[in-house]
Protein backbone atom coordinates (compact mmCIF):
# COMPACT_ATOMS: atom_id res chain seq x y z
CA UNK A 1 0.00 0.00 0.00
CA UNK A 2 1.49 3.31 -0.82
CA UNK A 3 -0.08 6.95 -0.66
CA UNK A 4 -0.57 8.90 -4.17
CA UNK A 5 2.27 11.15 -4.96
CA UNK A 6 4.74 8.87 -2.73
CA UNK A 7 8.08 7.67 -4.56
CA UNK A 8 8.43 4.07 -4.40
CA UNK A 9 11.49 2.11 -4.74
CA UNK A 10 10.98 -1.97 -5.25
CA UNK A 11 13.52 -4.09 -4.55
CA UNK A 12 13.95 -7.33 -6.56
CA UNK A 13 13.63 -9.52 -3.22
CA UNK A 14 17.11 -10.57 -2.46
CA UNK A 15 18.34 -9.97 -6.03
CA UNK A 16 22.04 -7.55 -5.54
CA UNK A 17 21.99 -3.68 -7.19
CA UNK A 18 23.67 -4.57 -10.27
CA UNK A 19 21.90 -7.93 -11.01
CA UNK A 20 19.65 -7.60 -14.15
CA UNK A 21 16.47 -8.25 -13.63
CA UNK A 22 13.31 -7.41 -15.67
CA UNK A 23 10.25 -5.43 -14.04
CA UNK A 24 6.64 -6.27 -15.08
CA UNK A 25 3.50 -4.82 -14.35
CA UNK A 26 0.20 -6.53 -15.09
CA UNK A 27 1.91 -8.73 -16.82
CA UNK A 28 3.19 -6.19 -19.12
CA UNK A 29 7.08 -5.50 -19.14
CA UNK A 30 8.20 -2.15 -17.96
CA UNK A 31 10.64 0.36 -19.35
CA UNK A 32 14.30 0.37 -18.60
CA UNK A 33 14.12 4.02 -17.61
CA UNK A 34 12.02 3.16 -14.39
CA UNK A 35 14.74 1.19 -13.29
CA UNK A 36 17.83 1.99 -11.11
CA UNK A 37 19.67 -0.83 -11.14
CA UNK A 38 17.35 -3.53 -10.67
CA UNK A 39 15.07 -1.42 -8.39
CA UNK A 40 12.31 -0.02 -9.17
CA UNK A 41 11.78 3.50 -9.00
CA UNK A 42 7.65 4.92 -9.74
CA UNK A 43 7.68 9.04 -8.82
CA UNK A 44 4.91 10.06 -7.80
CA UNK A 45 2.41 7.06 -7.99
CA UNK A 46 -1.29 7.73 -9.39
CA UNK A 47 -3.94 5.46 -8.72
CA UNK A 48 -3.31 4.24 -12.56
CA UNK A 49 -0.46 2.49 -10.98
CA UNK A 50 -1.84 0.35 -8.77
CA UNK A 51 -1.30 -3.43 -10.33
CA UNK A 52 0.23 -6.55 -9.79
CA UNK A 53 4.21 -6.21 -10.23
CA UNK A 54 6.90 -8.77 -10.39
CA UNK A 55 10.00 -9.07 -10.92
CA UNK A 56 12.16 -11.65 -13.01
CA UNK A 57 15.68 -12.67 -13.47
CA UNK A 58 16.97 -11.91 -16.82
CA UNK A 59 18.19 -14.34 -18.54
CA UNK A 60 16.26 -17.43 -16.92
CA UNK A 61 13.29 -15.75 -16.27
CA UNK A 62 12.83 -16.83 -13.09
CA UNK A 63 10.20 -15.38 -10.36
CA UNK A 64 12.15 -13.15 -8.06
CA UNK A 65 9.82 -11.10 -6.69
CA UNK A 66 5.88 -10.23 -6.35
CA UNK A 67 3.89 -7.81 -4.84
CA UNK A 68 0.50 -6.45 -5.64
CA UNK A 69 1.15 -2.29 -5.14
CA UNK A 70 -2.45 -0.90 -4.27
CA UNK A 71 -2.13 3.35 -4.26
CA UNK A 72 -4.81 5.03 -2.46
CA UNK A 73 -4.64 7.42 0.58
CA UNK A 74 -4.95 8.01 4.45
CA UNK A 75 -8.37 8.53 5.23
CA UNK A 76 -9.87 12.24 5.37
CA UNK A 77 -12.15 12.76 8.74
CA UNK A 78 -15.31 10.48 8.21
CA UNK A 79 -18.39 12.31 7.91
CA UNK A 80 -21.02 10.46 10.89
CA UNK A 81 -24.85 11.73 11.35
CA UNK A 82 -27.02 10.29 14.23
CA UNK A 83 -30.56 10.10 13.68
CA UNK A 84 -33.67 8.95 15.66
CA UNK A 85 -36.34 7.89 13.28
CA UNK A 86 -38.19 5.38 15.30
CA UNK A 87 -38.58 7.30 18.60
CA UNK A 88 -38.39 5.98 21.31
CA UNK A 89 -37.20 2.75 20.22
CA UNK A 90 -33.48 4.13 19.83
CA UNK A 91 -31.35 5.70 17.03
CA UNK A 92 -29.03 5.10 14.25
CA UNK A 93 -25.63 6.04 13.03
CA UNK A 94 -24.27 6.89 9.79
CA UNK A 95 -21.43 7.50 7.97
CA UNK A 96 -19.36 8.08 5.07
CA UNK A 97 -15.72 9.04 3.71
CA UNK A 98 -15.83 12.83 1.91
CA UNK A 99 -13.72 11.44 -0.61
CA UNK A 100 -12.60 7.53 -1.52
CA UNK A 101 -9.16 6.36 -0.33
CA UNK A 102 -9.26 3.42 -3.10
CA UNK A 103 -7.92 0.99 -0.43
CA UNK A 104 -10.17 -0.96 2.02
CA UNK A 105 -11.14 0.86 4.89
CA UNK A 106 -12.18 -0.28 8.47
CA UNK A 107 -14.84 1.65 10.91
CA UNK A 108 -15.36 1.15 14.46
CA UNK A 109 -17.98 2.89 16.42
CA UNK A 110 -18.36 3.73 19.89
CA UNK A 111 -21.20 4.66 21.70
CA UNK A 112 -20.70 6.04 25.29
CA UNK A 113 -23.94 7.21 27.08
CA UNK A 114 -21.92 9.10 30.72
CA UNK A 115 -20.05 6.14 32.10
CA UNK A 116 -21.62 3.38 30.09
CA UNK A 117 -20.49 1.73 26.46
CA UNK A 118 -23.04 0.93 24.74
CA UNK A 119 -22.86 -1.35 21.47
CA UNK A 120 -23.89 -0.18 18.32
CA UNK A 121 -25.52 -3.09 16.33
CA UNK A 122 -23.96 -2.72 12.54
CA UNK A 123 -26.52 -3.22 9.99
CA UNK A 124 -26.56 -5.65 7.11
CA UNK A 125 -28.05 -3.36 5.20
CA UNK A 126 -27.18 -0.37 4.20
CA UNK A 127 -23.58 -0.72 5.07
CA UNK A 128 -21.85 1.61 7.26
CA UNK A 129 -24.83 2.27 9.49
CA UNK A 130 -25.72 0.82 13.20
CA UNK A 131 -28.13 0.95 14.90
CA UNK A 132 -28.77 1.08 19.27
CA UNK A 133 -31.68 0.78 21.45
CA UNK A 134 -32.90 2.37 24.09
CA UNK A 135 -32.80 1.07 26.96
CA UNK A 136 -33.37 4.48 29.37
CA UNK A 137 -36.08 6.99 28.12
CA UNK A 138 -35.66 11.24 28.92
CA UNK A 139 -32.00 11.03 30.10
CA UNK A 140 -30.33 14.04 30.59
CA UNK A 141 -26.55 13.11 29.81
CA UNK A 142 -25.53 13.34 26.68
CA UNK A 143 -24.63 10.16 23.87
CA UNK A 144 -21.18 10.60 22.60
CA UNK A 145 -20.46 8.63 19.26
CA UNK A 146 -17.41 8.33 18.01
CA UNK A 147 -16.04 7.03 14.80
CA UNK A 148 -12.62 5.61 13.72
CA UNK A 149 -11.80 4.66 10.68
CA UNK A 150 -8.59 2.83 9.69
CA UNK A 151 -6.68 2.09 6.99
CA UNK A 152 -3.33 0.44 5.66
CA UNK A 153 -2.18 4.05 5.47
CA UNK A 154 -3.43 5.99 8.47
CA UNK A 155 -6.26 6.54 10.65
CA UNK A 156 -8.48 9.68 11.31
CA UNK A 157 -11.62 10.15 13.25
CA UNK A 158 -14.55 12.21 14.32
CA UNK A 159 -17.29 12.62 17.46
CA UNK A 160 -20.59 13.52 17.80
CA UNK A 161 -22.07 14.89 21.35
CA UNK A 162 -26.15 14.83 21.29
CA UNK A 163 -28.33 15.08 23.57
CA UNK A 164 -31.75 12.56 23.50
CA UNK A 165 -34.04 15.06 22.49
CA UNK A 166 -31.84 16.70 20.03
CA UNK A 167 -31.65 13.75 17.00
CA UNK A 168 -35.40 12.74 16.51
CA UNK A 169 -36.24 13.79 13.25
CA UNK A 170 -38.79 11.70 11.56
CA UNK A 171 -38.95 10.12 8.04
CA UNK A 172 -40.79 11.62 5.85
CA UNK A 173 -44.90 11.06 5.42
CA UNK A 174 -45.69 8.38 2.80
CA UNK A 175 -48.32 8.00 0.67
CA UNK A 176 -48.84 11.58 -0.19
CA UNK A 177 -51.86 11.44 -2.37
CA UNK A 178 -53.88 14.70 -3.79
CA UNK A 179 -57.10 14.80 -5.43
CA UNK A 180 -59.40 17.26 -6.85
CA UNK A 181 -62.73 18.18 -4.97
CA UNK A 182 -65.22 16.93 -7.47
CA UNK A 183 -67.68 20.78 -8.56
CA UNK A 184 -64.96 22.67 -5.95
CA UNK A 185 -62.67 24.23 -8.96
CA UNK A 186 -60.19 25.39 -5.92
CA UNK A 187 -59.82 22.54 -3.54
CA UNK A 188 -57.34 19.82 -3.36
CA UNK A 189 -57.85 17.15 -1.03
CA UNK A 190 -54.74 15.91 0.42
CA UNK A 191 -54.33 12.65 2.35
CA UNK A 192 -50.81 10.70 3.55
CA UNK A 193 -49.84 8.21 6.18
CA UNK A 194 -47.91 8.91 8.98
CA UNK A 195 -44.35 6.94 8.23
CA UNK A 196 -43.50 3.32 8.78
CA UNK A 197 -40.96 3.32 10.99
CA UNK A 198 -42.44 5.89 13.38
CA UNK A 199 -43.40 3.03 15.62
CA UNK A 200 -46.03 4.28 18.52
CA UNK A 201 -47.98 7.32 16.66
CA UNK A 202 -50.28 7.02 19.25
CA UNK A 203 -48.01 7.47 22.23
CA UNK A 204 -45.75 9.98 20.32
CA UNK A 205 -48.22 11.83 17.77
CA UNK A 206 -46.51 13.48 14.82
CA UNK A 207 -47.84 16.95 13.96
CA UNK A 208 -47.51 17.87 9.67
CA UNK A 209 -46.53 21.09 7.68
CA UNK A 210 -48.19 20.94 4.11
CA UNK A 211 -46.59 22.91 1.24
CA UNK A 212 -48.00 23.65 -1.85
CA UNK A 213 -47.65 26.15 -4.87
CA UNK A 214 -48.98 25.64 -8.67
CA UNK A 215 -46.24 24.77 -10.67
CA UNK A 216 -46.18 28.37 -12.46
CA UNK A 217 -45.15 29.75 -9.61
CA UNK A 218 -42.45 30.47 -6.55
CA UNK A 219 -43.82 30.98 -3.72
CA UNK A 220 -44.98 28.49 -1.21
CA UNK A 221 -47.91 28.56 0.71
CA UNK A 222 -47.27 26.75 3.98
CA UNK A 223 -50.27 24.65 6.68
CA UNK A 224 -48.88 23.21 10.24
CA UNK A 225 -51.19 20.76 11.65
CA UNK A 226 -51.24 19.65 14.70
CA UNK A 227 -53.81 16.71 13.89
CA UNK A 228 -55.07 13.96 11.32
CA UNK A 229 -53.56 12.96 8.40
CA UNK A 230 -55.55 14.94 6.00
CA UNK A 231 -56.42 18.53 4.88
CA UNK A 232 -58.42 20.04 2.52
CA UNK A 233 -56.79 23.17 0.71
CA UNK A 234 -59.39 25.05 -0.28
CA UNK A 235 -57.41 28.34 -1.91
CA UNK A 236 -55.89 26.39 -4.91
CA UNK A 237 -55.99 28.39 -8.11
CA UNK A 238 -58.32 27.12 -10.78
CA UNK A 239 -57.09 24.85 -13.54
CA UNK A 240 -53.77 25.34 -12.29
CA UNK A 241 -51.37 22.18 -11.37
CA UNK A 242 -50.00 22.32 -7.98
CA UNK A 243 -47.29 20.42 -6.42
CA UNK A 244 -47.48 19.53 -2.63
CA UNK A 245 -45.49 18.25 0.13
CA UNK A 246 -45.65 16.90 3.32
CA UNK A 247 -43.42 17.09 6.49
CA UNK A 248 -43.68 15.65 9.77
CA UNK A 249 -42.08 16.12 13.10
CA UNK A 250 -42.94 14.94 16.27
CA UNK A 251 -44.85 16.67 17.99
CA UNK A 252 -42.80 18.36 21.23
CA UNK A 253 -39.14 17.42 20.30
CA UNK A 254 -36.39 17.37 17.66
CA UNK A 255 -36.70 18.61 13.96
CA UNK A 256 -38.37 18.81 11.02
CA UNK A 257 -38.08 15.26 8.62
CA UNK A 258 -37.41 15.90 4.80
CA UNK A 259 -40.23 16.75 2.84
CA UNK A 260 -42.12 13.87 1.07
CA UNK A 261 -42.52 12.85 -2.39
CA UNK A 262 -43.96 15.54 -4.42
CA UNK A 263 -47.69 14.89 -6.04
CA UNK A 264 -49.01 16.76 -8.19
CA UNK A 265 -52.87 17.77 -8.31
CA UNK A 266 -54.74 19.83 -10.48
CA UNK A 267 -58.35 20.86 -8.96
CA UNK A 268 -61.34 19.87 -10.62
CA UNK A 269 -62.35 22.09 -13.42
CA UNK A 270 -65.81 21.86 -15.36
CA UNK A 271 -65.57 20.49 -18.71
CA UNK A 272 -68.28 20.94 -21.85
CA UNK A 273 -68.56 16.72 -21.22
CA UNK A 274 -68.69 17.31 -17.30
CA UNK A 275 -70.70 20.22 -17.98
CA UNK A 276 -73.81 18.24 -20.04
CA UNK A 277 -74.44 16.11 -17.08
CA UNK A 278 -74.08 18.97 -14.47
CA UNK A 279 -76.28 21.38 -16.15
CA UNK A 280 -79.23 18.55 -16.84
CA UNK A 281 -78.60 17.45 -13.25
CA UNK A 282 -78.51 21.26 -11.42
CA UNK A 283 -80.83 22.89 -14.23
CA UNK A 284 -84.11 22.51 -15.03
CA UNK A 285 -83.83 23.79 -18.65
CA UNK A 286 -81.72 21.93 -21.27
CA UNK A 287 -80.57 24.92 -23.68
CA UNK A 288 -77.16 25.52 -24.85
CA UNK A 289 -75.82 22.83 -22.80
CA UNK A 290 -73.35 21.93 -25.66
CA UNK A 291 -71.42 25.10 -26.10
CA UNK A 292 -68.10 26.84 -24.49
CA UNK A 293 -67.43 26.91 -20.99
CA UNK A 294 -68.88 31.01 -20.25
CA UNK A 295 -72.33 30.92 -21.18
CA UNK A 296 -73.59 27.80 -19.42
CA UNK A 297 -71.73 29.22 -16.16
CA UNK A 298 -73.05 32.62 -17.08
CA UNK A 299 -76.62 30.96 -17.92
CA UNK A 300 -76.45 29.33 -14.02
CA UNK A 301 -75.72 31.96 -12.78
CA UNK A 302 -78.34 34.26 -14.20
CA UNK A 303 -80.93 31.31 -13.61
CA UNK A 304 -80.42 32.50 -10.32
CA UNK A 305 -80.86 29.30 -7.21
CA UNK A 306 -79.23 26.23 -8.29
CA UNK A 307 -78.00 24.29 -5.19
CA UNK A 308 -79.87 26.73 -2.73
CA UNK A 309 -77.08 28.38 -0.52
CA UNK A 310 -74.21 27.04 -3.05
CA UNK A 311 -75.31 29.20 -5.76
CA UNK A 312 -73.77 32.43 -4.75
CA UNK A 313 -70.26 29.93 -4.63
CA UNK A 314 -71.43 28.13 -7.97
CA UNK A 315 -71.90 31.99 -9.16
CA UNK A 316 -68.38 33.05 -7.67
CA UNK A 317 -66.46 30.27 -8.86
CA UNK A 318 -67.76 30.23 -12.19
CA UNK A 319 -66.52 33.63 -12.34
CA UNK A 320 -63.29 32.70 -11.40
CA UNK A 321 -62.97 30.35 -13.49
CA UNK A 322 -63.79 32.65 -16.30
CA UNK A 323 -61.27 34.79 -14.99
CA UNK A 324 -58.81 31.98 -15.08
CA UNK A 325 -59.59 30.59 -18.92
CA UNK A 326 -59.58 34.52 -20.10
CA UNK A 327 -55.87 35.21 -18.34
CA UNK A 328 -54.97 31.82 -20.45
CA UNK A 329 -56.42 33.40 -23.64
CA UNK A 330 -54.97 36.57 -23.37
CA UNK B 1 -21.80 30.50 59.89
CA UNK B 2 -22.65 27.55 57.94
CA UNK B 3 -25.18 26.16 60.69
CA UNK B 4 -27.34 28.83 61.06
CA UNK B 5 -27.37 29.39 56.81
CA UNK B 6 -28.20 25.78 56.46
CA UNK B 7 -31.07 26.34 59.23
CA UNK B 8 -32.64 29.15 57.10
CA UNK B 9 -32.39 26.90 53.88
CA UNK B 10 -34.26 24.32 55.67
CA UNK B 11 -36.95 26.84 56.81
CA UNK B 12 -37.60 28.77 53.70
CA UNK B 13 -37.92 25.17 51.84
CA UNK B 14 -39.95 23.80 54.42
CA UNK B 15 -42.65 27.07 53.91
CA UNK B 16 -42.14 27.37 50.36
CA UNK B 17 -42.70 23.73 49.92
CA UNK B 18 -46.27 23.58 51.61
CA UNK B 19 -47.58 26.14 49.14
CA UNK B 20 -48.62 23.87 46.20
CA UNK B 21 -49.50 21.00 48.39
CA UNK B 22 -53.22 22.82 48.32
CA UNK B 23 -55.61 20.55 46.22
CA UNK B 24 -57.94 22.19 43.10
CA UNK B 25 -60.91 19.88 43.52
CA UNK B 26 -63.07 23.29 42.58
CA UNK B 27 -61.26 23.42 38.96
CA UNK B 28 -61.31 20.04 38.34
CA UNK B 29 -65.03 19.01 38.88
CA UNK B 30 -66.32 21.57 36.19
CA UNK B 31 -63.84 20.59 33.61
CA UNK B 32 -63.70 16.57 32.67
CA UNK B 33 -60.56 15.00 32.48
CA UNK B 34 -60.21 14.52 29.11
CA UNK B 35 -60.02 18.43 28.84
CA UNK B 36 -57.83 18.57 32.26
CA UNK B 37 -55.03 16.74 30.30
CA UNK B 38 -55.07 18.62 27.60
CA UNK B 39 -54.59 21.31 29.47
CA UNK B 40 -52.06 20.22 31.41
CA UNK B 41 -50.19 18.87 28.62
CA UNK B 42 -50.51 22.58 27.34
CA UNK B 43 -48.86 24.03 29.98
CA UNK B 44 -45.88 21.50 29.24
CA UNK B 45 -45.46 22.80 26.40
CA UNK B 46 -45.75 26.62 27.57
CA UNK B 47 -43.50 26.04 30.45
CA UNK B 48 -41.08 24.55 28.10
CA UNK B 49 -41.37 27.54 26.04
CA UNK B 50 -40.60 29.66 28.87
CA UNK B 51 -37.86 27.60 30.21
CA UNK B 52 -35.89 27.73 27.08
CA UNK B 53 -35.97 31.70 27.66
CA UNK B 54 -35.00 31.38 31.29
CA UNK B 55 -32.14 29.24 31.29
CA UNK B 56 -30.51 31.20 28.36
CA UNK B 57 -30.52 33.98 31.02
CA UNK B 58 -29.74 31.81 33.62
CA UNK B 59 -26.96 29.86 32.58
CA UNK B 60 -25.23 33.28 31.03
CA UNK B 61 -25.57 34.73 34.37
CA UNK B 62 -23.91 31.72 35.65
CA UNK B 63 -21.16 32.16 32.89
CA UNK B 64 -18.83 29.93 31.40
CA UNK B 65 -18.69 27.01 31.06
CA UNK B 66 -22.15 26.63 32.14
CA UNK B 67 -23.89 28.70 29.57
CA UNK B 68 -21.48 26.62 26.59
CA UNK B 69 -23.68 24.52 24.38
CA UNK B 70 -21.51 21.59 24.27
CA UNK B 71 -20.66 21.75 28.06
CA UNK B 72 -21.43 18.19 29.42
CA UNK B 73 -20.37 17.77 32.51
CA UNK B 74 -20.20 14.15 34.37
CA UNK B 75 -23.14 14.51 36.86
CA UNK B 76 -22.26 14.27 40.19
CA UNK B 77 -23.16 12.27 43.28
CA UNK B 78 -24.99 15.60 45.02
CA UNK B 79 -26.97 15.81 41.78
CA UNK B 80 -28.94 13.04 42.81
CA UNK B 81 -31.43 15.03 44.96
CA UNK B 82 -32.60 16.58 41.98
CA UNK B 83 -35.73 14.47 40.68
CA UNK B 84 -34.34 13.04 37.19
CA UNK B 85 -37.13 12.25 33.79
CA UNK B 86 -34.59 9.37 33.01
CA UNK B 87 -36.45 5.93 33.39
CA UNK B 88 -36.10 2.49 31.61
CA UNK B 89 -37.97 2.62 28.65
CA UNK B 90 -39.99 -0.67 29.52
CA UNK B 91 -41.02 0.16 32.84
CA UNK B 92 -41.94 4.19 31.49
CA UNK B 93 -44.45 2.41 29.04
CA UNK B 94 -45.76 -0.10 31.70
CA UNK B 95 -46.36 2.74 34.32
CA UNK B 96 -50.12 2.79 35.09
CA UNK B 97 -52.38 6.22 34.87
CA UNK B 98 -52.20 6.80 38.81
CA UNK B 99 -48.37 6.12 39.00
CA UNK B 100 -47.63 8.33 36.17
CA UNK B 101 -49.87 11.28 37.07
CA UNK B 102 -48.13 10.80 40.89
CA UNK B 103 -44.40 10.58 39.07
CA UNK B 104 -45.29 14.26 37.53
CA UNK B 105 -46.59 15.57 40.39
CA UNK B 106 -44.10 14.56 42.99
CA UNK B 107 -41.35 16.10 40.28
CA UNK B 108 -42.75 18.84 39.64
CA UNK B 109 -43.25 19.81 43.23
CA UNK B 110 -40.30 19.38 44.36
CA UNK B 111 -38.16 21.24 41.41
CA UNK B 112 -40.50 23.92 42.56
CA UNK B 113 -39.21 23.92 45.59
CA UNK B 114 -35.53 23.87 44.24
CA UNK B 115 -35.84 27.04 41.59
CA UNK B 116 -37.97 29.00 44.64
CA UNK B 117 -34.98 28.53 47.16
CA UNK B 118 -32.82 29.73 43.73
CA UNK B 119 -35.36 32.63 43.19
CA UNK B 120 -34.56 33.77 46.50
CA UNK B 121 -30.56 33.99 46.09
CA UNK B 122 -30.32 34.83 42.57
CA UNK B 123 -28.42 38.59 41.87
CA UNK B 124 -30.24 40.66 39.05
CA UNK B 125 -33.52 41.88 39.09
CA UNK B 126 -34.64 40.79 35.50
CA UNK B 127 -33.56 36.98 36.84
CA UNK B 128 -35.31 37.37 39.51
CA UNK B 129 -38.61 38.68 38.10
CA UNK B 130 -38.20 35.67 35.20
CA UNK B 131 -37.42 33.18 37.95
CA UNK B 132 -40.85 34.48 40.49
CA UNK B 133 -42.97 34.58 36.81
CA UNK B 134 -41.79 30.94 35.76
CA UNK B 135 -42.23 29.51 39.36
CA UNK B 136 -46.43 30.92 39.22
CA UNK B 137 -46.93 28.95 36.07
CA UNK B 138 -44.99 25.92 37.42
CA UNK B 139 -47.29 26.06 40.75
CA UNK B 140 -50.22 26.38 37.99
CA UNK B 141 -48.84 23.16 36.18
CA UNK B 142 -48.14 21.22 40.08
CA UNK B 143 -52.08 22.12 40.98
CA UNK B 144 -53.33 21.21 37.30
CA UNK B 145 -51.89 17.84 37.58
CA UNK B 146 -53.36 17.37 41.10
CA UNK B 147 -56.63 18.39 39.51
CA UNK B 148 -56.25 15.64 36.92
CA UNK B 149 -55.54 12.91 39.67
CA UNK B 150 -58.60 13.94 41.43
CA UNK B 151 -60.77 14.05 38.48
CA UNK B 152 -59.73 10.65 38.21
CA UNK B 153 -59.81 9.65 41.78
CA UNK B 154 -56.68 9.30 42.56
CA UNK B 155 -55.44 10.05 45.30
CA UNK B 156 -52.39 13.41 45.93
CA UNK B 157 -48.89 12.12 46.83
CA UNK B 158 -48.56 12.76 50.12
CA UNK B 159 -47.04 16.62 50.49
CA UNK B 160 -44.21 17.33 48.43
CA UNK B 161 -42.07 15.92 50.72
CA UNK B 162 -39.81 17.34 53.42
CA UNK B 163 -36.95 19.85 52.48
CA UNK B 164 -34.85 18.40 49.68
CA UNK B 165 -31.55 18.15 51.40
CA UNK B 166 -31.83 16.62 55.15
CA UNK B 167 -30.47 18.77 57.64
CA UNK B 168 -26.91 16.74 57.47
CA UNK B 169 -26.33 17.09 53.83
CA UNK B 170 -23.93 20.00 53.20
CA UNK B 171 -25.25 22.93 51.14
CA UNK B 172 -22.53 23.27 47.91
CA UNK B 173 -19.30 23.99 49.64
CA UNK B 174 -17.98 26.45 47.07
CA UNK B 175 -19.15 28.75 44.10
CA UNK B 176 -18.96 26.46 41.45
CA UNK B 177 -20.54 23.57 42.55
CA UNK B 178 -23.34 25.48 43.24
CA UNK B 179 -23.35 26.66 39.99
CA UNK B 180 -23.56 23.12 39.10
CA UNK B 181 -26.53 22.64 41.21
CA UNK B 182 -28.40 25.50 39.06
CA UNK B 183 -27.37 23.82 35.59
CA UNK B 184 -28.86 20.01 36.76
CA UNK B 185 -31.89 21.50 38.33
CA UNK B 186 -32.42 23.55 34.75
CA UNK B 187 -31.65 20.85 32.75
CA UNK B 188 -33.94 18.10 35.03
CA UNK B 189 -36.14 20.44 34.80
CA UNK B 190 -36.24 20.76 31.03
CA UNK B 191 -35.72 17.19 30.43
CA UNK B 192 -39.35 16.58 32.79
CA UNK B 193 -41.24 19.37 30.87
CA UNK B 194 -40.31 16.67 27.55
CA UNK B 195 -41.15 13.61 29.51
CA UNK B 196 -44.54 15.33 30.68
CA UNK B 197 -45.82 16.01 26.92
CA UNK B 198 -45.24 12.28 26.40
CA UNK B 199 -46.93 11.14 29.95
CA UNK B 200 -49.91 13.62 29.02
CA UNK B 201 -50.09 12.00 25.41
CA UNK B 202 -50.10 8.60 27.17
CA UNK B 203 -52.72 9.63 29.08
CA UNK B 204 -54.78 11.50 26.52
CA UNK B 205 -55.21 8.64 24.97
CA UNK B 206 -56.39 6.88 27.95
CA UNK B 207 -58.63 8.83 30.16
CA UNK B 208 -61.35 6.50 30.49
CA UNK B 209 -64.15 7.33 27.55
CA UNK B 210 -66.74 7.02 30.92
CA UNK B 211 -65.46 9.66 32.79
CA UNK B 212 -65.47 11.95 29.84
CA UNK B 213 -68.79 11.56 29.08
CA UNK B 214 -70.36 11.71 32.61
CA UNK B 215 -68.86 15.15 32.31
CA UNK B 216 -70.36 15.68 28.88
CA UNK B 217 -74.19 14.50 30.18
CA UNK B 218 -73.67 16.90 32.99
CA UNK B 219 -73.73 19.62 30.64
CA UNK B 220 -76.26 18.74 28.65
CA UNK B 221 -74.44 17.58 25.29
Amino acid sequence: YERVGADVTMKCGSMDWDAAVTWTVNGTDIDESHLNGSYLILKNVGLSQSGQYACYEGSSWHLKYQTFLRVGTPPKEPVLMCRSNNYPKGFYCSWHLPTPTYIPNTFNISVVHGTKDMVCEKDATPKNRCHIRYIQLFSTVKYKVTLTVTNPLGKNFTTLTFDEFAIVKPDPPESVVAKPVPNNPRRLEVSWQNPSSWPEPESFPLKFFLRYRPLILDQWQHVELSDGTSHTITDAYAGKEYIIQVAAKDNDIGTWSDWSVAVHATPWTEEPKHLTTEAQITETTSASTSSFMAPPTTKICDKGAVVGSGAVAVCWTAGLVVAAYSVLFI
Amino acid sequence: STGDSWGIFTFLCAALCNLPALPALNCSEELGAGQSIQQTYDLTRYLEHQLRTLAGTYLNYLGPPFNEPDFNPPRLARAERVPSATVDLDLWRGLTDNARLAANYRAYSRLLCYLRVLDGQVGTAELRHRLAHFCASLQGLVLSIGGVMSSLGYPLPAGPAAPPAPPGAPAAPNDFLKKMDDFWLLKELQTWLWRSAKDFNRLKKKVPPAVVTLRLEARGF
